[in-house]
């Protein structure tokens, strides 16, 4: 499950490229290091092949009409946390969950529409958990920066 | 909260950008043949989106990689008139992945991976705290991520042209 993977000099000069444009094609990214295009396309698959790093298309929040992001601090008791964390995390508006320490259980991000989504989300979804019992909100004023360049790599969706 | 270049986005917008989220290196040619649409169409959209700063290709790289980090989140509490100074300087922080100005129990919420306790308590202690204008700070760590998407970003103008 640990397989370790040893990047070389070439690797990481191929990754930096990638991370300034990932659909430069084999051929510009070959010329801009000088190397040949089928040793860059080899090198990427392998990267990719051993689940260190996918070469993707982020979207924006507009894309997906995300124009309202709330953080809510959850409270839990008389139940596991991570039960909680679990179903709340199945709703669509939930955007992030996160089982944090600190003086809440739960850290949750919701990404909505607009505000008229937010109460029938509250009311009928959300407080309806068993074990919820308090939700503290924040309503996101703006996003000022919001990019994360690592996660789990999910081997299977490769394929 | 977002500009309105979101209203042009049609149905064939939204499956090109799908298929870029799961592989940025497919050709448009394949994109082409699997939407049923010529490949000038699949340039004409893919160029579209990115000029608009709503996709941007690049590299995400596995927990393992990056020494299985812990997505730590801090609430801040600024001086009302500074927080959008504070926000400004966060953002400038490489270690800062995500600042979000909020209204309510924080005046901001930053994100970060760290691997570490020693690096989050250096950032917070030395840089964080001692900012102009900063009140309060509050750390909390996830201990375990439920939904977690690094798919979707804000993205800024002067990335999109790069």
């Amino acid at each position: 499950m640990h397989e370790t993977f040893a990047f070389d000099e070439t690797d990481r000069k191929i990754v930096e490229q990638l991370r300034q444009n990932g659909r430069a094609t084999n051929q510009q990214i070959a010329e801009s290091l000088k190397l040949i295009a089928s040793t860059v396309s080899t090198r990427i698959r392998r990267m990719e092949e051993a689940g260190v790093l996918r070469v993707v298309a982020v979207s924006d929040f507009a894309v997906h009409d995300y124009h309202v992001l709330i953080h809510l601090a959850v409270e839990v008791s008389g139940r596991p946390a991570l039960e909680v964390a679990e179903e709340l995390a199945d709703f669509r508006e939930v955007f992030a969950a996160h089982l944090v320490t600190g003086r809440y259980e739960i850290s949750l991000l919701l990404a909505l529409r607009d505000m008229e989504e937010l109460s029938p989300l509250i009311t009928e979804k959300l407080s309806q958990v068993s074990g919820v019992r308090s939700m503290t909100p924040a309503i996101g004023l703006d996003i000022v920066k919001y990019g994360l360049d690592t996660a789990p790599i999910d081997r299977k969706r490769l394929v | 909260m977002t500009d309105t270049s979101w209203q042009r986005l049609d149905a064939l917008d939204h499956k090109i950008v799908s298929k870029l989220a799961l592989d940025a290196r497919i050709s448009n040619r394949a994109i082409a043949a699997e939407l049923g649409v010529t490949e000038g169409t699949i340039r004409t959209r893919i160029k579209r989106l990115q000029n608009e700063g709503l996709i941007q290709f690049t590299v995400v790289t596995d927990f393992r990689m990056a020494g299985s980090p812990n997505l730590c989140m801090l609430g801040i509490d600024a001086d009302p008139s500074r927080v959008t100074e504070v926000a400004a300087r966060l953002k400038m922080m490489p270690e800062i992945n995500c600042v979000v100005l909020l209204l309510g129990r924080f005046n901001l919420l930053a994100m970060g991976l760290f691997t570490n306790i020693e690096q989050l308590n250096e950032l917070v202690v030395e840089q964080i705290r001692s900012m102009p204008g900063i009140q309060r700070v509050e750390t909390s760590i996830s201990v375990h991520n439920l939904k977690y998407e690094a798919g979707v970003a804000k993205i800024t103008r002067i990335a999109a042209i790069d």
